[in-house]
Formats: structure tokens, C-alpha cells, sequence
């Protein structure tokens, strides 16, 4: 297929956290709201003046910094973000919006803090505590963190327009993005897709990475082009997989995917758009905070929630994205020394092999996955076995 | 404390060719411990004898408590006059409640008696909690039983003998599960999938207590065991004032829970009581802790932390247990008020994050080889708070934080300032002169600070002596391992020379 037209440019925007948007949007009086996890509603922190960057770490080299300070047991992306700030790649943030959800993670934004990393005058951060399950006090813990850890001091300290009003302005925006990926996905169901793993992967990453105003438009064009798209003549893939798993923000992965000729139906990982581009509906007649931050916990899917329910909606979820998607097999990815996922994978691969049916793979893998060999060569495998299976029913090679 | 122990020692095992000689008071004061220790655990075995066997062969993990005599040992050693005498009355005093609380596990054990009505009839009555929520939460019902499930088979046996964790991680590893989380919930997971976990109860209150690797084991826990489950929420940065509403909440919530399952109402009365009790406990420990602060500290040694975990986690709001810390604060005194030392004190130390379960007595170790006192230790100083019992409302207020404040999770939840200030505020309280730190590899939490505490340290010109561990797995890293990074700081820093040369290095990988 031909290249897409903005696909250097999305390209040119992951080079690094403080990318050409985030300037300009900086430049225009934004304030800088940095993130790393789906606890922390992206749509809030798109109120008023403010815009979010979900935090990455690209062209990650040596990690002998955080070594130091964080010891070498501890997850890629942690260390990853640390090392970036201490070498001041993230002094363009104002704020850094942050939850004891992961204990590595949010040890970062401690860090950080305590060692003065952020070499900005304004600079602040918050830290909300949520709940592992969904019930009536949990909710209200939850929207009332969010209230008072994040809304409240981007309003002190940088004036940001947090009111019912704007927050349903920044649902509406949010909104609209999320339009173009519905669509998006809908294509990724065809046989023949028109939009390939890789550039799937990569147009997520800059919509969570950029401001969502200025990245928007580009978005809308790519999705235009799409719509007229044509595909190759010979469908290229072997197999097609759902990808559940936890933060992975190096599109090299969705890359040896594709190598290996695997398509990439849906992604329900963090940095993925299962769940996160999804449209939020909101009614009129209750506060529009309660309504987002409900709908954050309830469509969350982070393994670290405890109760049975959860549990399962995560289950169902996968199986109906299997379903949805016409998915081959699910592929489990995981971040070395991520105890969230390092259980959910190991428990997963075989519930969802054992009780559900479908030829699950589990893998782990660096924060860094490019020119993985050992994961290109499980990949292979996997869809070789998933190939094998397809025989077996009659299906025949495709 | 003579000069060359290691030369007591079985090569290989460490285990004591004879008992060890404190002096004809205090070696006949410890022979008659031990042998009330003996009495203790052969009327257990006498009391029900067939079912204990049976438990025997059916749980690999109940292979270590046959070692406990041994443990006792280790645990006291090198103590002399009322640290002894504290140490053995509270390590008797747990023997005899865990051998209790095993009789009603094995009485009710559907593993053991698969077909019995009348073990069917007693899990009705028993309440499983998670080893971290303190059995207080439950004592609203004084006809239940409540049982830390993990406790029994996981971490005693992994205290009691370095070798009965290797197995279950090692199934938890085939499983699936990476080497790199922690071996505690690594154990957990593994019995699980060995389904070595007793077969009791009619409930079970799960918890995100400690850390995100407990919340994740708890997954896999619910899955093999089958129970009705209710996890509680208990909040993570604790300290917050506006996240307490939630923490009562949670609290109510596995009240209502316990109702609905056990069929009983919970007596608001009997939890006053409990909660009366409990504050009693806490003002004995913390007269234990203001003895320590002083020249003299008598309570110092691995049978302290032991005992505050079993205090806090087990026996809080029990009046025997009262009544024995009461009686091991009148042992205290007296040697506080004479003013005599009876060890060599170096250092006062602050032991600080997580000890190693698979090396218990570490402490004693310190102390008898490098004359390094451990005069605080982080797993002592949890939960300082009493709880109000006034009205019902102030009285669950209490309970919450008490839960937040529970073993470990005190001080590596919260934020990390409680844990790296805690430390330098307990330094200058207990006059301390070094910090050891436990350096637990696979404590991600804590692992994710370790620079802070580096410069803190330095900053603050406070010596300080890391000691890789990996909690409860020897197989990463031995106590020879972790004897080794004291011996060359002690060396090479410090630049002292051992107060008992014969230990600095000797063989105990095939120790208990």
C-alpha cells in the first residue's frame, strides 16, 4: 500500500516527549500536563488551557542513571522516564499528573520531586490514590482525588478553567478524536485491512502524545485518506491476533509484528486504544466530573483490580475484542518486572486458553523491543501454530 | 557470649553440638524454656495424633514446624539475662497459639477430612482473612474463628526453615510466573497451584496488603481455593486525611460481608472489647520501644519483630497476649532500672526495610559477631496509633488506620517519604550511629528509592551497610551472602574487628 501522507510527520512527533505540538501548543500558553496511566482521565487534563503529553521515553539508551537510584529491578518504562528526566527531556512540563497505582511508577514522580529533576519554576505534581474496585465510595474516593490532587491545583497554581462547562468542552474534543479512531478500528475488520499494524500503533501513540487540538486534524485527513485507501492485491497476513498487555509505547513492536506477517486486529494495552478511544457519553443532568471519572473506572482495565467482577470484565472483554475482531489468538505482552502483568500474562494465557478457547501466547519483553530477534522468532512460531490450527478447521493457508 | 560460637556449630548446618553456655542462671533459665517449648509441642501432637500426622504428610510446608525447637534456638542465641527471658516468654507464648489455631485449621480441613459433617460444620464458623489484615477486623465475631490463611503455611514455615519456600516458587515459576517478582507472593501463588493450602472456612477477606505483588497473588489464590472472596481496599497513601472516609467504608464492607456469610450479627460490644485490649497491647509496646531508646536497650534481638508481627497480625485484641507482654515489660524494666548491659554493644543500629524471612535471626548474628545492636528495626515500628473507642464512628476511624498501618505496608505505603524520613527521624529517636539496610531485590517499591536512601545517608554522614536479600528465597541470595556484605563494610569501611571472629564466615546453607 502507498504510505500514508502525515505518516514521517507522526514519525517525526514520537522522536521525543517535547515534540513539534507540545511546543507549539506550549508557545500558544498551554500548560503541560504529563501522565502515565489510564487511572488519570486524559479528558481532564484537556480542560481550559491545559493539555495533556502521555509520558514516553523514545530513543531510550543507556539506563546506568537510574540504576542508581531505582535499582536494576525495576520495570523499563520506570526507569526509562526517569533517566529522561534527569536528563532534562521532561523540563517542558508543568505538571505532573500521577497515581499510586504501580509502585514503580509512581515512585518516579517521587523522585523526581525529591531530587529536583524538573528544572522549571512553575513546576508541581499530583498523586491521586484509587480504588482496586468499583463500588459507591470507591467512585467517590476516586473523582474526589481527582478533584482535589489534580483539577484543583492546575486551577490554583496555573489558572485552568476546571468548571462543568469546560470539562464538557474537553469531552466533546475528546470526543471527536475518539470518532476518528472508532472508524479507524471498524477498518482493522476487514480481511484485507487497509491500515496496517504499525501505522495503527503509531497513530495512537501521537494522539496520546500530543495535545489533542493540534493533532486532531492531522488525524482527520489520515482517516480520509484511509476511507479511499486501496489494499494490496494479495492479503499479507497470516494470522490475527488481539494484543492485551500493559504500558508499550515502542511501536517497533506492532513492526516485528507485522515482519512476521501477524495482524494486529485490536490492541487492549496501555498506549493502545482499547480502552482510551472510546467516545465518553455524558448526560446533562449530573456534574460531568462524577460522569468521566466513572466511566474511567468502570471501562479500566488494569489487572490491578482485585474484585471478581473486574476480573472478569477484563476476561470478557478480550474474548468479545476476539470476537469483534475475527482474531485468531490473543498475544500477552508484558514489561520485564512489571508485577501487574507478570501475573495477569501467567494466569491469562491459560484461562484464556484452558476456559475460553483461544490459542493465547504470552511474552515478555524490554521497554525497548527494536530488532528483537528472540520476540520476532515466538512471533513466527505463534502464527505458525495459529496457521496449523486453521488447516485443522479447513480454513487453508492464507 | 564466648568468643568463638561458630565452634559449636555443625559445618554445613550450623545446628549446635550443644546448647549454648550464657552463664548457670541464664543457660538453666533457657533449658527450662526449651523444655516447656517440648511440653508445648508434645501435647499438640498428643492431642489430636492422627490428624496431626495426617497433616503432616498431606502439607509439605508442615514439615518446618518439626523444626521449631531448632528455630527457638537460633533465635536466642547470644541472649543474655532479660532479652532472654523476654525473647523465650514470647516465643513460647506464640508456640502455644499457633499450635492452637493449627488444631482448628486440621479439625475443620476438608484436604483431611474430605467426607467429615462435622469438619463441614465447623468451617461455617471460620473467617479466612489475609495474613496482613489483622485478625481485629473479625472480632465482632466472637463465635467465628478468624485465620490468617497464608500465615501457617507460608510465612512461619519460611521463618522456621530457610528450604520450604524453594518448592513452591519454584512450582509458581513453572506456572508461568517471572523469577523477578517477590518470593512472598511467589510462595503464595505456588501453594495455590500445589493446592497445599488448607481447605477452610466459609469467606475469605483478601487485601492489597503489602504490595502490588500481593494484590496480584491474590488472583491466582481465589481461583484454586474457591472461596466467596471480598477484597479489602485499604487506602495508599494513607497519611491523606480525606482518603480515611473510604478506608472506614472498606472496613464496614467486609463487616457486612462477614454477616452474610457466617450468618451472625456482628457484636459491636465484643469488638469495643477487642479494640480496649488492643490499646492496651500497643501502650505495653510502646514502653518497650521507650526502653530501647535508652543506654540500656533489653528488647532488641529477631524475636522482637517476630513477636510485634504475630502481635499486630494474630493476637491483637487477645488478652493472653496482653498478659504476656505485660509480664515481658516487667523482665525489661528490672534490667533497665539496674542499669546493667550484659552484651557487647558496638553500635546502635536501625535496621531498616524488610528483614529476610529466610534469615530470621540476622539480627542476632549482628550483634553477637560485629557487636551491632539492633536498637529499632522498621518491622517492629509499625502501627503507633490507639484507637478511640468512644463511639462506634471513632471506633471504626481507629480500626481503619490501624489496618492501614499494618506490617510493613506502614512504612512502603504512603508515599515515599514515609518510609525515608521515618528513618532518619528513628536514627536521631534511638540515638543510632549506622543504618542497615535490607536491600530486598525483587521490593520494587522500595528498590525504586534506594538512591534517596544513598544520598540521604551520606548527606546526613550516617554510616550505612546495605544487605542484599531476597526475603524469603536462598537460593538468590544465602545468608552466607548476606553475612558477607556486613563483614566487608564492617572491614573495609568501619575498619573494626569482629567481636567474634569465629563467626564472620561459617557454612549454614543446609540449615533449617
Amino acid at each position: 500500500m502507498k504510505d500514508l501522507r502525515h505518516i514521517r510527520f507522526y514519525e517525526s512527533l514520537l522522536e521525543q516527549a517535547n515534540n513539534e505540538l507540545v511546543q507549539r501548543a506550549k508557545s500558544d500558553g498551554g500548560v503541560a500536563v504529563g501522565y502515565t496511566c489510564y487511572y488519570l482521565p486524559e479528558v481532564l487534563l484537556n480542560c481550559g488551557r491545559a493539555f495533556s503529553v502521555r509520558l514516553r521515553a523514545p530513543n531510550t539508551g543507556s539506563l546506568d542513571i537510574s540504576q542508581y537510584y531505582m535499582t536494576s529491578f525495576i520495570c523499563g518504562y520506570a526507569r526509562a522516564l526517569f533517566e529522561r528526566a534527569f536528563e532534562g527531556g521532561f523540563n517542558f512540563l508543568d505538571f505532573y499528573a500521577s497515581s499510586d497505582t504501580c509502585q514503580q511508577m509512581v515512585r518516579v514522580v517521587e523522585n523526581i520531586h525529591e531530587l529536583k529533576l524538573i528544572d522549571h519554576p512553575g513546576f508541581s505534581y499530583g498523586i491521586i490514590d484509587a480504588p482496586l474496585k468499583v463500588s459507591g465510595h470507591g467512585k467517590k474516593l476516586y473523582a474526589q482525588q481527582i478533584q482535589s490532587r489534580i483539577l484543583e491545583p492546575l486551577r490554583d497554581r496555573y489558572g485552568v478553567d476546571i468548571s462543568d462547562e469546560s470539562i464538557r468542552r474537553a469531552v466533546q474534543e475528546h470526543n471527536e478524536l475518539c470518532a476518528v479512531f472508532e472508524e479507524i478500528s471498524r477498518i482493522r475488520k476487514a480481511e484485507n485491512p487497509v491500515i496496517t499494524p504499525r501505522e495503527f500503533h503509531i497513530l495512537c501513540l501521537v494522539s496520546y502524545a500530543c495535545p489533542t487540538a493540534l493533532i486532531l486534524p492531522y488525524l482527520r485527513e489520515t482517516l480520509e485518506e484511509l476511507r479511499s485507501r486501496e489494499p494490496d492485491t494479495v492479503c499479507p497476513w497470516r494470522a490475527r491476533v488481539v494484543v492485551v498487555g500493559g504500558e508499550l509505547d515502542d511501536y517497533a513492536f506492532s513492526e516485528i509484528l507485522e515482519n512476521c506477517r501477524c495482524y494486529v486486529a485490536a490492541d487492549r494495552y496501555c498506549f493502545g486504544s482499547f480502552p482510551g478511544r472510546q467516545q465518553i457519553p455524558l448526560r446533562e443532568d449530573f456534574p460531568a466530573l462524577e460522569q468521566v471519572c466513572d466511566w474511567y473506572l468502570e471501562t479500566n482495565q488494569c489487572p490491578r483490580f482485585m474484585s471478581q467482577e473486574k476480573i472478569l470484565q477484563r476476561r470478557e472483554t478480550v474474548k468479545n475484542l476476539v470476537e469483534e475482531f475475527h482474531a485468531d489468538g490473543i498475544l500477552y505482552e508484558q514489561a520485564k518486572f512489571c508485577d501487574f502483568w507478570g501475573y495477569e500474562r501467567t494466569l491469562a494465557v491459560q484461562i484464556m486458553r484452558e476456559d475460553y478457547g483461544i490459542p493465547t501466547l504470552g511474552i515478555d519483553r524490554e521497554y525497548v523491543v527494536h530488532g528483537s530477534g528472540q520476540l520476532a522468532t515466538r512471533i513466527q512460531a505463534f502464527m505458525e501454530s495459529l496457521e496449523i490450527k486453521r488447516i485443522r478447521r479447513g480454513g487453508g493457508v492464507a | 557470649m564466648k568468643k568463638a560460637a561458630a565452634e559449636n556449630m555443625e559445618a554445613g548446618t550450623a545446628i549446635y553440638r550443644h546448647r549454648e553456655w550464657r552463664g548457670f542462671r541464664d543457660t538453666a533459665y533457657d533449658f527450662g524454656k526449651w523444655a516447656q517449648l517440648w511440653a508445648i509441642l508434645i501435647r499438640w501432637a498428643l492431642s489430636h495424633p492422627v490428624q496431626n500426622v495426617r497433616a503432616v504428610l498431606r502439607y509439605r510446608w508442615m514439615f518446618s514446624y518439626l523444626t521449631v525447637p531448632s528455630f527457638f534456638d537460633r533465635l536466642c542465641a547470644g541472649q543474655r539475662s532479660a532479652g532472654l527471658r523476654a525473647a523465650r516468654c514470647n516465643l513460647n507464648h506464640m508456640a502455644g497459639s499457633v499450635t492452637d489455631t493449627l488444631t482448628t485449621i486440621f479439625s475443620a480441613d476438608l484436604h483431611l477430612h474430605p467426607e467429615s459433617r462435622k469438619a463441614k460444620e465447623k468451617n461455617r464458623k471460620i473467617i479466612c482473612l489475609d495474613e496482613l489484615v489483622p485478625t481485629l477486623v473479625a472480632k465482632g465475631f466472637p463465635d467465628c474463628e478468624a485465620v490468617l490463611l497464608q500465615m501457617y503455611p507460608m510465612f512461619l514455615p519460611s521463618l522456621i526453615n530457610q528450604h520450604s519456600p524453594v518448592h513452591y516458587i519454584s512450582q509458581a515459576e513453572l506456572y508461568g510466573l517471572p523469577a523477578d517478582v517477590c518470593p512472598l507472593p511467589s510462595f503464595e501463588a505456588g501453594l495455590a497451584i500445589e493446592d497445599d493450602y488448607p481447605k477452610i472456612g466459609c469467606c475469605m477477606i483478601t487485601s492489597n496488603m503489602p504490595c502490588d505483588g500481593s494484590i496480584m497473588t491474590s488472583m491466582i489464590q481465589d481461583r484454586r481455593i474457591g472461596l466467596p472472596t471480598r477484597p479489602l481496599n485499604v487506602p495508599l497513601r494513607w497519611k491523606r486525611e480525606e482518603v480515611q472516609d473510604y478506608a472506614v467504608a472498606e472496613i464496614l464492607s467486609a463487616i457486612e460481608f462477614m454477616e452474610e456469610r457466617t450468618g451472625e450479627k456482628c457484636d459491636w460490644d465484643a469488638l469495643k472489647d477487642a479494640c480496649e485490649i488492643w490499646n492496651e497491647q500497643q501502650l505495653s509496646k510502646f514502653e518497650k520501644w521507650e526502653m530501647n531508646r535508652t543506654a540500656i536497650p533489653p528488647h532488641t534481638g529477631a524475636s522482637v519483630w517476630l513477636y510485634r508481627v504475630f502481635e499486630h497480625q494474630v493476637a491483637c485484641g487477645d488478652r493472653r497476649t496482653l498478659e504476656n507482654s505485660r509480664k515481658v515489660n516487667a523482665i525489661l524494666r528490672k534490667q533497665v532500672a539496674a542499669g546493667r548491659c550484659p552484651k557487647t554493644i558496638r553500635h546502635r543500629a536501625v535496621i531498616w526495610s524488610t528483614p529476610a524471612n529466610n534469615y530470621a535471626n540476622f539480627n542476632n548474628w549482628l550483634l553477637d559477631c560485629w557487636g551491632i545492636e539492633s536498637v529499632c528495626e522498621m518491622f517492629d515500628i509499625h502501627g503507633t496509633g490507639l484507637i478511640d473507642t468512644s463511639t462506634r464512628e471513632s471506633m471504626l476511624y481507629g480500626i481503619a488506620d490501624m489496618v492501614e498501618t499494618s506490617t510493613m505496608r506502614a512504612h512502603t505505603k504512603g508515599g515515599y517519604e514515609v518510609m525515608l524520613f521515618d528513618l532518619w527521624e528513628k536514627v536521631r529517636e534511638y540515638q543510632a550511629d549506622m543504618i542497615i539496610l535490607y536491600d530486598q531485590i525483587s521490593c520494587k517499591g522500595v528498590g525504586a528509592i534506594s538512591g534517596l536512601f544513598e544520598e540521604g545517608a551520606r548527606w546526613r554522614g550516617i554510616p550505612m551497610c546495605r544487605v542484599r536479600q531476597d526475603l524469603l528465597d536462598p537460593t538468590s541470595i544465602s545468608r552466607r551472602d548476606m553475612r558477607n556484605d556486613v563483614n566487608i563494610f564492617m572491614q573495609t569501611v568501619m575498619n573494626e574487628t569482629p567481636v567474634d571472629p569465629s563467626l564472620v564466615d561459617f557454612d549454614d546453607d543446609e540449615s533449617w
